[in-house]
């Protein structure tokens, strides 16, 4: 790569653009905190430059300055329709600068809201696949009782789980055991639909060739059958980790006192909608790390696809 | 008595409310250390019989004997080499092949059940290729693993599914010289038992003691003929003489001759 390929983007001019934006005049009553949406632009590109120097793959450098120059035009844009035009309501849009003042200054109750909201989904989604796929492998293998339960499977997976949430709350002593309840069940059916369909759909020559090499029945669940369905497996395990994060954080809003969904609720309740859309771009955040280190742990338990 | 007595297996299919006739009285014997292939055109019976051979199809009437004893289902004492797909996907080579020895010496540890994978694949000629998965592999080095797996293994007898049908001529030549290579060894350790099914008449001649014909629609047995070369076996030198011209010409009036006794002509020019 040359010089002007590593470092002369589009990207790097989105950047300049944002600082000169910055400096326009103010068109709020409210303070922009304008210095804040400085200092994270400045902390990005420095990190764009790091990164520009360090990658040797134009493939994983490029992805990583396209998705910084859309985070770019986004705070852009924010920028101009906020502080700089005034074009949104003020009180429920607030600038950018100011989103990010509040996140700073709300770290520690953050912190235990995201630890909160890890808990449950971790609690709940772990619980369903520990139980799902030991269970999906044992009925998809009995032939017979995996046709009924795929129909069971079917209509159990059609029902949203927030119909749960109001017989959770009536029957779990804690917000917290309805909210890993909850998710339990959102995560639960998709999980052992996709195991289901995985064992049925395992080749045949492969369950043959496992039986001329005469091994156990244990060894054919475990390190044959299992194995050949992880893809399928993984489907609905991915199918299950949306659904649970859709409910997590619409279970925290109905009555929880800690999590994520409740930093939002609480918040817009009171009309202070700083700190709502520091939720909201919260929640962002953390499904896109879990769902990065989920498929990172699928690349590697599936290293053997092509 | 013989390793291997096929007694009179019949098979029958029933599809739709209606049964065909897959395999009719088919018998015949494999001595032990012999190399028996059984040769005849798709859809004669041939993968199905090894199927109950394998144990993971049972015979409508008749048995199988090893060593004087019936079977049922799988046993320690085969090993076999599909077409393809007979390995695991999800593992490397190697641990393919240590995964079919560990399902018959369980007394071994880990490092010895590797360390026998790793002679045996050194043995087809794969040693830097031990740590791939089978997508990494070509459909040849697939089914050198499979054999070395199979001979790993250490069963009495090998049976084996048209292994080199799915492989282009070049590399089937190679793998074929290798089989009889590995399988006649250096002569101090004793032959395996081996029963090969291939629709190549060349192949069958090359490899095998003796040729068993089968012949479609019930399929039976039309044929069992000896083959009349000394071992070892090269190919090159082989097919330049002529006795193998007229053996193979024998072989295949038989093979042309149960067509033409089906469609009722006697003149089949091929």
């Amino acid at each position: 790569m040359t010089l002007k390929q590593r470092y002369l983007r589009v990207t790097n001019l989105l950047f300049l653009i944002l600082l000169g934006v910055q400096f326009l005049p103010d068109k709020v009553r409210q303070d922009p905190e304008t210095g804040y949406v400085i200092g994270l632009a400045v902390g990005v590109e420095v990190l764009v430059l790091i990164f520009s120097a360090v990658i040797k793959k134009s493939q994983s450098q490029n992805l990583f300055l396209d998705i910084v120059g859309f985070i770019y035009v986004l705070l852009i844009a924010w920028t101009l329709a906020t502080a700089k035009g005034n074009l949104l309501r003020e009180v429920l849009f607030p600038a950018p600068g100011r989103v990010l003042r509040q996140l700073i200054e709300d770290r520690e109750k953050i912190v235990v809201n995201i630890r909160s909201s890890l808990g449950i989904i971790i609690k709940g989604y772990l619980l369903a696949a520990i139980i799902a796929i030991p269970a999906g492998l044992f009925i998809g293998w009995k032939n017979r009782l995996g046709n009924a339960a795929t129909y069971i499977a079917k209509f159990c997976s059609a029902i949203p789980p927030i119909v749960y949430i109001p017989y959770g709350i009536a029957l779990l002593p804690t917000f917290q055991s309805v909210s890993v309840f909850v998710i339990f069940l959102a995560a639960f059916w998709p999980i052992l639909a996709g195991t289901m369909s995985g064992v049925i759909n395992v080749d045949r020559k492969v369950i043959d060739s496992a039986k001329v090499l005469n091994v156990s029945g244990g060894t054919m669940l475990f390190s044959v059958i299992l194995p050949a369905s992880l893809p399928q497996i993984f489907v609905g395990c991915n199918q299950g980790l949306t659904v649970a994060f859709v409910l997590l954080t619409s279970a925290e809003m109905i009555g929880a006192r800690a999590g994520l969904g409740y930093y939002v609720k609480n918040y817009s309740d009171f009309g202070d909608y700083t700190r709502t859309i520091v939720g909201i771009l919260l929640i962002g955040i953390v499904v896109v790390g879990i769902t990065f280190l989920f498929n990172k742990l699928q690349q590697y338990l599936l290293r053997w696809k092509r | 008595m013989s390793k291997l007595e096929i007694q009179n297996i019949s098979v029958d299919y029933t599809e739709k409310n209606k049964s065909f006739t897959a395999l009719k009285n088919v018998s015949f014997d494999v001595e032990e250390g012999e190399f028996v292939s059984v040769i005849g055109s798709s859809g004669c019976g041939k993968s199905t019989l090894l199927s109950i051979l394998e144990g993971i199809n049972t015979p409508t009437e008749g048995a199988v004997l090893i060593d004087g004893k019936p079977i049922h289902g799988t046993g320690p004492d085969r090993g076999v080499v599909f077409q393809n797909y007979s390995l695991f996907p999800w593992m490397t080579a190697r641990k393919n092949v240590a995964f079919g020895v560990k399902q018959i010496r369980k007394d071994l540890s880990k490092t010895e059940r590797l360390k026998i994978a790793d002679e045996f694949l050194e043995k087809v000629g794969l040693e830097e290729f031990k740590n791939k998965y089978p997508s990494q592999l070509s459909g040849g080095m697939q089914q050198r693993v499979a054999i070395a797996r199979a001979l790993a293994m250490d069963t009495e007898i090998l049976l084996m599914d048209e292994p080199f049908g799915a492989i282009d001529a070049k590399n089937r030549a190679i793998l074929q010289e290798l089989l009889l290579q590995l399988w006649e060894g250096d002569g101090t350790q004793e032959k395996k038992t081996v029963l090969f099914v291939t629709h190549d008449i060349d192949e069958a001649i090359l490899l095998s003691d003796r040729i068993v014909m089968m012949t479609s629609h019930p399929g039976t047995v039309r044929k069992e003929i000896p083959v009349p070369f000394a071992r070892p076996r090269n190919r090159s030198e082989l097919v330049e003489t002529k006795a193998y011209g007229e053996f193979r010409n024998e072989l295949l009036s038989l093979f042309y001759g149960d067509i033409a006794d089906r469609i009722g002509g006697s003149e089949v020019v091929l």
